[in-house]
């Protein structure tokens, strides 16, 4: 004997495969442009830093010692002198984006630095001066490698200790002990679990309202309940059939940012002067995600396919359905500010906010099975409920029928 | 001859939007679809239910359908309450109307199989059935060709098809012929026929008379609801005609408001 829900699965799943155009839509594309978006962000964000960092930007400077101009153009800063009187004139050029900024050293800078002494405390201290322009970029990225430069100069001139004093790259790493893997998950946790949790809820929504709400609409959905197949079957093959393409199509997403993200964090893990690889996790960690995943997944389309339910159009779903993407969005971000996860049972009680919780744990290597089972048992028992209400709504004739 | 379906005492009624209740021009929160209904229907025969639009045929034969539920009353269908055992009801019955309507992206051949599936029909004499039903009606030509891209008529015809799928000793059918050129709706018509020669019991509404002169042994007329009338055809046209009878009680009902 055949299962109703398996050939209502059969059915949503012919759908599906069988319409190229929603096949591409829902699981190509979303993985590809993400793929191709999130590259080209990453790449453009590195050129410009580094086309920043190379310009030779122009600066005026009143009054420069000689050892700072040369340390300035060594910054790749172009100075031209100029007197008191044509600061104004520096000003407007600044303004007008013609130079980037404009520095001012008072009266007898060098001889107070020449003569500091670095055991007594000083009083009136010089003022440099640097004017400069927020509103171009180029005058923003000199001001700031200006103030650098001065900075330097000023711990030169009075040394008293130095923090991780080392000559090359290499030999500064030491003082780092966190492992690369600790890096890659602290990095992954706070980012991974919410664009997870979105690319989850938002393939799901993708899927759900068309399969239930639009056979409402197009009045497909009454020859299914003519059919002897109980009505609890019916929401099952619908929910089973839904969770497979969401999967197919969160997957898609999923492997568009996985493969992007070395592109996108490059620069990021540069500055934490450590290797940024996905290669750290095991399949023990695979393991802990795919059970988080699927049983979340399932949640999530049981909740849209209530809502879908209750809604008399496509439009009208997707409309329910958007509060609660903020909600799974907010509840994601907490995870960016929160990379260690909570421990205590009790947390992973609470539907959505478990999934994330997990997740920061797989990711960060702190993840305790218990939680997860715990999380997956949350997630399946939502499920469960949400399916008996769909029965519930399915044998109701105003649902069902309202026009 | 044994008594198929046997309705009693059948009332709906139905919430109005105040839209709706704007359109009707009526002030009553309550639209009462059918009130007090009952009639039989027996094996072998073509039973009619005959009234103007918005009379409550087509919500009877939802409710005799077990797609909706009555707020009071009882149908059985071979002695199975609709109400209590609809999932038992809806093996032996086959629902045809235009609300009904069939996924625009599948093939008939794909329909054909996904419903005999949903009814548990085994798998030979579901191939035996679409053959039949298929060269019977012209689909098969058509079998591969997407609902969206076929004519009214075909779609009519596959939605048809598919309705009785697994061969349901009792067939309800909203305005059978609604839509359908005339070449389409004496084939639909002549099906009927050899359906009931079958001894298969066919209830169908409709608001021309000729269709249930022509097709009818018993017909019920529903005026606001109501059914002013069930009697076998013969009886009932033996002086006047159909439509005379038909607008004769019409008018005894609604009086001078018409």
């Amino acid at each position: 004997m055949k299962n109703g829900a398996l050939v209502v699965l059969k059915k949503e799943l012919a759908r599906f495969f069988g319409d190229k155009r929603l096949f591409f839509t829902t699981v190509i594309m979303p993985g590809l442009l993400i793929f191709v978006m999130y590259n080209v962000m990453g790449n453009v964000m590195q050129d410009n830093l580094s086309s920043k960092m190379t310009a030779v930007s122009e600066v005026y400077a009143v009054d420069i010692p000689d050892g700072l101009k040369s340390l300035f153009e060594s910054g790749a800063l172009k100075v031209t002198v100029i007197s008191e009187d044509e600061i104004e004139d520096a000003k407007n050029k600044i303004k007008e984006k013609n130079i980037a900024a404009c520095v001012v050293f008072p009266k007898g800078f060098q001889d107070f630095v020449n003569n500091f002494k670095p055991y007594k405390r000083a009083q009136n201290v010089p003022n440099v001066e640097v004017y400069y322009s927020t509103a171009d970029i180029e005058s923003s990225s000199a001001y700031s490698r200006i103030v650098d430069l001065l900075d330097l100069y000023e711990s030169d001139a009075c040394n008293v200790f130095d923090i991780n004093f080392a000559s090359t790259a290499e030999e500064q790493q030491k003082y780092n002990v966190a492992t690369d893997e600790q890096t890659t998950g602290t990095l992954l946790a706070s980012l991974l679990p919410m664009l997870l949790m979105t690319l989850m809820y938002s393939s799901c929504m993708a899927l759900a309202p068309e399969s239930i709400a639009g056979e409402k609409e197009r009045g497909t959905f009454a020859t299914l309940l003519i059919t002897p197949v109980p009505r609890e079957q019916i929401a099952l093959g619908k929910v089973l059939a839904l969770s497979c393409m969401a999967l197919l199509s969160g997957l898609s997403n999923f492997l568009g940012t996985f493969l992007s993200l070395p592109a996108l964090m490059g620069s990021v893990a540069e500055e934490a002067e450590s290797e940024f690889s996905v290669a750290v996790y095991t399949a023990k960690e695979y393991a802990l995600l795919i059970v988080v995943i699927l049983s979340t997944v399932i949640m999530f389309v049981t909740i849209i396919s209530v809502l879908s339910t209750i809604a008399k159009t496509v439009k009208e779903a997707s409309t329910l359905t958007l509060p609660l993407m903020m909600a799974v969005m907010f509840i994601g971000f907490s995870a960016m500010y929160n990379s260690d996860p909570k421990q205590e049972i009790m947390w992973y009680l609470i539907p959505v906010y478990n999934s994330v919780q997990s997740m920061i744990g797989i990711f960060s290597f702190s993840a305790s099975a218990v939680n997860i089972l715990v999380t997956a048992g949350i997630n399946l028992a939502v499920s469960a409920f949400g399916m008996i209400v769909l029965r519930v709504l399915f044998n109701n004739e105003r649902v069902m029928f309202a026009r | 001859m044994e008594e198929i379906l046997k309705v009693e005492g059948l009332n709906k009624s139905f919430k109005l939007s105040s839209k709706q209740r704007k359109i009707e021009k009526t002030d009553e929160k309550i639209k009462k679809a059918v009130v007090d209904l009952s009639f039989s229907a027996y094996e072998g025969e073509i039973f009619g239910l005959l009234g103007p639009n918005g009379a409550g045929k087509t919500t009877t034969l939802r409710i005799l359908s077990t797609l909706i539920k009555p707020d009071s009353g009882e149908a059985y269908i071979k002695g199975i309450s609709v109400v209590k055992e609809p999932e038992k009801v809806r093996n032996m019955v086959g629902f045809l109307t235009s609300e009904l309507k069939l996924e625009d992206f599948f093939t008939p051949d794909f329909l054909f199989d996904f419903f005999s599936d949903m009814y548990k029909i085994p798998d030979d004499t579901r191939q035996e059935r679409k053959q039949y039903l298929f060269s019977k009606f012209g689909i098969d030509k058509f079998a591969g060709v997407k609902v969206a891209n076929l004519s009214t008529g075909m779609k009519q015809k596959v939605a048809l098809v598919v309705s009785i799928a697994h061969d349901p000793d009792i067939i309800i059918f909203d305005e059978p012929t609604n839509g359908l050129d005339v070449i389409t709706a004496k084939v639909v018509t002549d099906f009927l026929k050899e359906l009931k020669g079958q001894g298969k019991t066919i209830i169908l509404s409709t608001h021309i008379f000729s269709l249930v002169e022509k097709m009818c042994d018993r017909v019920g007329i529903i005026i606001d609801g109501e059914l002013v009338v069930c009697s076998d055809i013969d009886t009932l046209t033996k002086e006047k005609s159909l439509e005379d009878v038909f607008f004769e009680l019409y008018y005894e009902r609604k009086g001078d408001s018409v």
